[in-house]
């Protein structure tokens, strides 16, 4: 038995797999009456539906030539992920400009056409902007300056 | 059928456009007809992400739905509705200037848009494209001002299971018209339905598939979703194939087409037009599956259709006028039964929530002023197109350009502010970067994401009206054959499925994508 069809395998795959994820985890949702239908109604006849429909596809996978999965591209994948995590675990803390220089410097990372000068200058210019319309303009409760440092940084000065 | 309120509708649709609005400016009070300004930004942004090829007009929308928050509900869904026929005009630009199609819907007019311009008639490939479009604008907004009220008073009348039925259908249809394995598309569905379930129970208050998370208690935010999977998926995808883009400037000289273009676009504009108007307002279907008909459509019924693609103006006249007429009666099934059609759709009644108005056809009723005043505004938009886009042109091949590999930084940005903005809370952006790394899964894997987005919308509403419609039938599911309108529903959805299951009409549909 040959796969031909390594795209249509991948998704069947993942497709039954949430399916019998979701059958299992709601296996105890309620399903109530007929006349009131319960919380489990719903995610059960879906859970089928996914377990069905990702059977069919592995079986499709097998028996009809379809594309490969394309390359997964690791690093643009990583960079733009990752960017916009860290962007996540910064933004309360440090505001707005830091986490902008941060996130921004892992995604430029993401591909091999960065050219850093070029991106500096761009990306000052997006921090200026972004102040103006999401502080300025929108008052938007974000804080610009890490200001939460500012202890640590009177600490160190002393 | 009562047509006799529609000029006094009309009337509160054109005096919602021109709200005036008192902004102080540097110390002075200037008035400002804010929702024509809001129309006006629309249209621009639009156009210049039509321009930009690989950033849609879905992830542009899903990007801006946060900022839409600040505004009144009319300027929100006034601009919302901007940047997609904005969108539409920017594509064809840049498909005839330099053969990029900025969008999916203007690959056709690159065909012999471009091949025009290499002949050294850009401007009246130009020019016939935004006429072109703006007449099938302006025809599709009165078939919306003329379908609506009737369409809405049908769908009052809608009883639950109708409702249920119906959006079965639109689910189907939207399996049937998009491009691509039907398989997967199914999966899609199940897969966006099953999100939509995430969270609170309201009819039962019992939590479901959270995880003991409590910020996934209220449910997965559709704008968190869409821009997870529209805008961080996107630019990770593009980032990975660059594509080098040679520009080609050439110079437009000779905007006016001549007598004789005029006289060969006459036809072309017609059908497309007509041809649009019913294809945009079945789901799924919209702008793109418009262009390439009528593109073949007028390669079919030319004396001379091997000429096709050396820069024939009805190439160019025929596509450009079906995909904005298309993109304007999208917005049919969305208005009057709140149901959405595509992925540009499901954006627009994403705005709507945000805004706390639930979609159907009570909108028409209890927000007169907003329903009639977005569809005065997008006859509007269009014309300030017409007018404006001409002159813009050397701006919009300037931004050209601007390189993706700062593109996509910057939209990588937007996207986390913009999730930030809806709640301050930093764990939604860590979901959106868990929804791109999918997006991504899914475009390797050949998966649409549009059906998704669509079963995420559609999924809870089902699961409503199912509840309603077995509790008013007493627990008898035989209640959704009983009903006439149901039934009918159910059984167009069956025979579409049947159809397109069966192998022979398979490979004529694929041939069709094809082309």
């Amino acid at each position: 038995m040959r796969i031909k069809s390594g795209q249509d395998f991948a998704t069947g795959l993942l497709l039954a797999a949430v399916g019998i994820a979701a059958f299992w985890i709601g296996a105890d949702y309620p399903m109530g009456t007929a006349q009131r239908p319960g919380t489990g109604v719903l995610p059960r006849i879906l859970a089928w539906c996914l377990i069905g429909t990702g059977g069919l596809l592995l079986v499709k996978s097998v028996y009809s030539t379809g594309s490969p999965v394309g390359s997964w591209s690791w690093r643009p994948l990583l960079a733009v992920t990752l960017g916009t995590v860290v962007f996540g675990s910064m933004i309360d803390n440090y505001g707005l400009v830091a986490s902008m220089i941060v996130a921004m410097t892992i995604c430029a990372l993401g591909t091999a056409e960065t050219r850093w000068f070029e991106f500096a200058v761009f990306t000052l210019i997006m921090i200026v902007a972004s102040w103006a319309m999401f502080i300025w303009l929108l008052g938007m409760p974000i804080k610009a300056w890490p200001t939460s440092l500012v202890p640590f940084i009177e600490q160190m000065l002393r | 059928m009562d047509f006799g309120s529609l000029p006094s509708d009309l009337w509160l649709g054109l005096s919602a456009c021109f709200t005036i609005k008192w902004v102080t400016i540097l110390g002075i009070q200037v008035p400002i007809f804010i929702n024509i300004f809001w129309c006006l930004m629309g249209a621009l942004i639009g156009t210049a992400i039509g321009v930009l090829p690989g950033v849609g007009p879905v992830a542009t929308m899903a990007l801006l739905l946060p900022i839409t928050y600040f505004l009144t509900p009319e300027g929100a869904l006034i601009m919302l509705a901007g940047i997609y026929y904005g969108a539409q005009y920017g594509g064809s630009t840049t498909a005839i200037l330099i053969n990029v199609p900025g969008e999916a819907s203007s690959v056709v007019t690159a065909l012999d848009g471009h091949a025009m311009a290499k002949l050294g008639r850009a401007g009246p490939a130009l020019a016939m494209a935004a006429l072109g479009s703006f007449f099938a604008g302006t025809v599709a907004t009165c078939l919306i001002v003329l379908a609506a009220p009737p369409l809405t008073k049908l769908a009052q009348q809608f009883a639950p299971a109708d409702y249920f039925s119906l959006m079965v259908l639109g689910l189907v249809l939207a399996i049937v018209m998009a491009s691509g394995s039907l398989l997967k598309a199914f999966g899609m569905i199940f897969l966006g339905m099953l999100l939509g379930l995430v969270g609170t129970d309201v009819n039962t208050g019992n939590t479901r598939f959270t995880f003991g998370i409590g910020d996934l208690f209220d449910g997965i935010g559709f704008v968190i979703v869409a821009m997870g999977m529209f805008g961080i998926a996107e630019i990770i995808s593009n980032l990975a194939n660059v594509t080098r883009r040679d520009l080609v400037s050439s110079k437009v000289s000779g905007l006016w087409p001549t007598r004789e273009d005029f006289r060969r676009s006459v036809a072309p504009i017609f059908r497309g037009t007509v041809l649009g108007s019913l294809l945009g307002v079945l789901p799924g279907g919209g702008a793109v599956l418009a262009s390439f008909a009528s593109y073949s459509v007028e390669k079919k019924l030319s004396d001379t259709p091997e000429k096709f693609g050396q820069g024939m103006i009805e190439g160019v006249a025929g596509p450009e006028s079906a995909n904005n007429a298309a993109a304007q009666t999208s917005f049919i099934p969305m208005l009057t039964l709140g149901i959405p059609s595509n992925a540009v759709m499901a954006m627009m009644i994403g705005g709507m929530m945000i805004h706390g108005i639930v979609p159907g056809p009570q909108v028409m009723e209890q927000k007169p002023a907003l329903f009639w005043g977005m569809i005065v505004s997008m006859w509007l938009g269009n014309m300030m197109l017409l007018v404006l886009n001409l002159p813009l042109i050397g701006i919009w091949v300037k931004m050209l350009l601007v390189p993706y590999r700062l593109l996509a930084v910057a939209i990588m940005f937007f996207c986390c502010v913009g999730v930030y903005s809806l709640n301050n809370l930093h764990t939604e952006i860590y979901f959106m970067a868990l929804f791109g790394v999918l997006g991504f899964v899914f475009i390797r894997l050949g998966c649409e994401p549009a059906p998704l987005l669509l079963g995420f919308l559609l999924g809870p509403l089902m699961e409503v009206y199912m509840r309603r419609a077995m509790l008013l039938s007493r627990g008898d599911p035989l209640v959704f054959l009983q009903r006439p309108l149901s039934l009918a529903f159910l059984a167009i959805a069956a025979l579409l499925l049947l159809f397109v299951i069966l192998p022979n009409v398979r490979k004529a549909r694929e041939t069709a994508f094809q082309e």
